[in-house]
């Protein structure tokens, strides 16, 4: 099998993967540069372009900055699918998100029992992207009964009441623009229970104030966030009712104290006619901006189930640089120590392995690059340290070679035994690195995950890179050239034995 | 017993006639005849390191511990005594602890907070000790502190069995069969559960007995255990590969004198290795930022560990171990 390695195919082969790396490494650098964007990250247009997909190193948020969020997710509603739910509670924390502006925001699921939600915001502290995702607040609809105690706010006379329709029963709401092509609408569709209980609230509210088309508070519904009942027990106090019946406010409402008073009014709709279906419209005078704002704040105001924090970290944006910078100097550091060394070392062979680690770090960037690998302070390490390995195979074949051309062989024939030999004890170490990363990548915390990965390539890469191209590098060098001199090759022939 | 067939490999190579094999160049220690000092050496750390823990238990990062950690720096470069002071006047981290890092670099840590609290604090340091720059909030709550643990036990055990029954089925085939691949795989199990013992055992004494904060363990420090377990086989592994190869044409040889031959044969490669990612992790220590220097330090003294235990631990077991259950 070693003896195909030698073969031109695998020649070509290997220096068609150093080319491709090579161009994948270096792929947007160019343009980045000329259009004065960023190093790193998503830039619009950035070559090669296919279909969004773009080619960057991806940092993860301890070299980034940024704010990283556990959530538990509890109060699952019944009779509906977790996975489901989960993925709802996914796309509204998506939504809320997006307002912050951040570039590529992760939010994934996890869980035995997809009751985890792990996100990743670059760039945000802690309590913003808290009081954006954690507003628990949920989606409540009132009616409007009459008290004769209320004297003011929205409707003199009227004070709401709970329906029992609350956001757990919105599947979704979306804004469109009308039949006449120009005013927005916002649709709202209902899930199933959701869809009955609108029916019959929307048939009574009809039925209270009869007539095509008439406009009083009892056919009134009204959509709040996190409305309660001391809300509407203070309805009486006009000062209370004013903050309560402003536009919502999600900053305030997450931050929220029993004293403080937040503003938790969404819209406020005539039901002009029983609707049953579930589909129900809500038109007023909108602009596409404020039907917009509005259908977002229905389906982000709903969090179907209850997020409690797990745990928070926190990166700021100096300590990320910092790390990257450090982390880089180091590997470059041990990059280049490794590569002193060999060549000291091991002279001609030391500098055709220097040769081949080039190839290994140059294929291994570029597979973190292709994946693509987010890349943290563990997965760096992880790779830092599979340069270690890649090094150790090489080592491993060079002192064989050294015994071997002791023991008195030519020094074509050495370089096919060394390798020969070191093969067993190179495959069965490397074999026991990738099962610990395999472990490691499946059961080991987020953390370790990273850096089994990064690993788990680079062990896969430096065999490749010590059997294949180290081998090949030597045999080419080896043959007929006048390299092949002990003394090139590390090798103090003096100290035969023989 | 089938005799194994000599050197299979050999005739691939074409090689016309087989160069006279001398007895190779390599200075001779007896490392095998002297195994109980090497072991007495091992034990006198690692028992130490296990009383310590059993006894006293590790100093436990933010992230095993819970809880709220601030890492801050102040532009004004105070006095410890003027931030524990300023710490133990706001009621939301009295009882916090803090910890200096550098000029006017501090980490504050204090029991779980919310977001609100947090910034309420981090205000009340402002007022009390002057203008700073938060680096970093970790927020951690007793769950995935809990999940974390569960999970590097796991991947160790895990890991531990699965290289025990790979090296089981690679060195089945020298003599003596599977029970001989279970020496070499327990061998080598051994040795890795060496240099896990005296690792956390070493960090447990440093955290703990002489209370510095370098000996904390975090999950970056589970990230170099098990990086440690991957190396120290590695090394173990090199040796017990020579073992099979020299055990199949060193038929002349004792069981002792091929360990001990293979031992020598191959401390150039380990100790070259280990040399390499040794200067790696030293420069690391010396110039890394401070969320590094525990982890270079934790894999600094695990890989000189692995490389010991590997030359002076894992083979000796293997002798004494067929001692015990000679295998013919």
């Amino acid at each position: 099998m070693l003896q195909l390695v030698l073969s031109w195919p695998i020649r070509l082969l290997i220096i068609g993967v150093l080319v491709f790396s090579l161009f994948v490494d270096g792929a947007g650098y160019v343009y980045r540069i000329a259009n004065h964007y960023p190093l790193t990250g998503n830039v619009p247009g950035l070559p090669p372009n296919f279909g969004g997909w773009q080619l960057y190193i991806h940092r993860g948020l301890d070299l980034a900055g940024g704010t990283h969020i556990d959530y538990q997710l509890t109060n699952f509603p019944p009779g509906q699918s977790r996975a489901d739910v989960q993925q709802r509670t996914i796309q509204v924390i998506n939504k809320r998100v997006n307002s912050l502006g951040v570039s590529e925001p992760e939010i994934r699921g996890a869980g035995n029992n997809n009751d985890r939600i792990t996100v990743d915001l670059a760039g945000v502290t802690a309590q913003q992207a808290q009081k954006t995702i954690g507003a628990i607040s949920k989606l409540i609809y009132t009616k409007w009964v009459a008290d004769a105690n209320v004297t003011n706010g929205p409707e003199p006379g009227y004070k709401p009441q709970f329906v029992g329709l609350t956001g757990d029963d919105i599947q979704s709401a979306t804004a469109t623009i009308d039949q006449t092509g120009t005013a927005w609408d916002v649709n709202i569709s209902f899930t199933s229970r959701g869809a009955g209980v609108f029916d019959n609230l929307t048939r009574d509210n009809v039925a209270a104030c009869p007539g095509a088309g008439v406009d009083c508070p009892l056919r009134h519904l009204t959509i709040w966030l996190d409305l309660t009942q001391k809300d509407i027990d203070n309805w009486v106090d006009p000062s209370y009712v004013s903050k309560i019946y402003a536009p919502y406010d999600t900053g305030c409402l997450s931050a929220q104290t029993p004293n403080t008073v937040c503003g938790k009014f969404l819209v406020d709709a005539n039901s002009l006619t029983e609707i049953a279906g579930g589909q129900a419209v809500i038109t007023g005078n909108f602009t596409q901006q404020s039907a917009t704002d509005l259908a977002t704040g229905i389906n982000s105001g709903s969090l179907p189930v209850d997020l409690q924090v797990l745990d928070v970290t926190q990166v700021g944006s100096t300590l990320g640089a910092e790390s990257v910078k450090l982390s880089l100097a180091a590997g470059l550091l041990g990059l280049s120590i490794v590569v002193l060394f060999m060549i000291i070392y091991y002279r001609v062979p030391g500098l055709l392995a220097s040769i081949a680690l080039l190839f290994y770090a140059g294929a291994v960037l570029a597979i973190f690059k292709v994946v693509p690998v987010t890349l943290t302070l563990a997965g760096i390490t992880g790779f830092i340290l599979s340069v270690g390995m890649a090094v150790d195979a090489n080592v491993l074949i060079f002192e064989r070679f050294k015994e071997e051309v002791r023991a008195g062989r030519t020094i074509a024939a050495a370089v096919d035994a060394a390798v020969h030999r070191a093969w067993p004890a190179i495959r069965d170490s490397n074999t026991s690195t990738l099962i610990t990363c395999v472990i490691l990548g499946f059961v080991g915390p987020p953390a370790v995950q990273g850096f089994a990965i990064t690993l788990g390539i680079g062990v896969v890469v430096s065999l490749v890179s010590a059997i294949v191209v180290t081998h090949n590098l030597l045999a080419i060098v080896m043959t007929g050239s006048a390299l092949r001199r002990p003394a090139l090759m590390g090798v103090d022939r003096s100290a035969r034995v023989v | 017993m089938v005799p194994t067939p000599e050197r299979p490999q050999e005739k691939a190579l074409g090689q016309t006639a087989e160069p006279p094999r001398a007895e190779p160049r390599v200075r001779r220690l007896n490392i095998i005849g002297r195994r109980n000092i090497f072991f007495a050496i091992s034990l006198l750390i690692i028992i130490p390191g296990i009383l310590s823990m059993a006894t006293k238990g590790f100093l436990l990062g933010i992230d095993f511990a819970g809880g709220t950690e601030f890492t801050v720096s102040f532009a004004n470069n105070p006095s410890v005594a003027a931030v524990e002071s300023a710490v133990a006047a706001d009621p939301l981290t009295a009882g916090g602890t803090v910890i200096q890092t550098g000029a006017g670099g501090y980490i504050i840590r204090s029991l779980p907070l919310t977001p609100q609290q947090q910034a309420l604090v981090e205000d009340d340091l402002t007022k009390r000790v002057g203008p700073m720059v938060v680096q970093q909030v970790i927020e951690v709550g007793g769950t995935i502190a809990r999940e974390t643990i569960e999970f590097a036990l796991l991947a160790l055990v895990l890991a531990s069995a699965a290289i025990l029954f790979l090296l089981a089925i690679r060195f089945r085939n020298v003599p003596g069969g599977w029970r001989a691949g279970f020496q070499f795989g327990g061998s080598a199990l051994a040795a890795l559960l060496h240099d896990v013992f005296l690792l956390t055992g070493l960090f447990s004494i440093m955290g703990k007995v002489l209370g510095l904060r370098i000996g904390e363990i975090d999950s970056l420090f589970v990230t170099a255990v098990l990086t440690v377990v991957g190396f120290s086989v590695h090394d173990t592994i090199v040796v017990f590969d020579r073992i099979r190869e020299n055990l199949r044409h060193s038929q002349r040889l004792s069981f002792e004198q091929v360990v001990n031959l293979s031992i020598m044969q191959t401390a150039a490669r380990s100790i070259i290795t280990s040399f390499t990612v040794v200067l790696v992790l030293a420069a690391i220590l010396i110039s890394g930022g401070t969320t590094l220097k525990g982890f270079a330090l934790a894999l600094l003294i695990g890989i000189v560990s692995g490389t010991y235990s590997s030359i002076f631990n894992a083979s000796p077991l293997l002798v004494v171990w067929r001692r015990v259950q000679p295998l013919r």
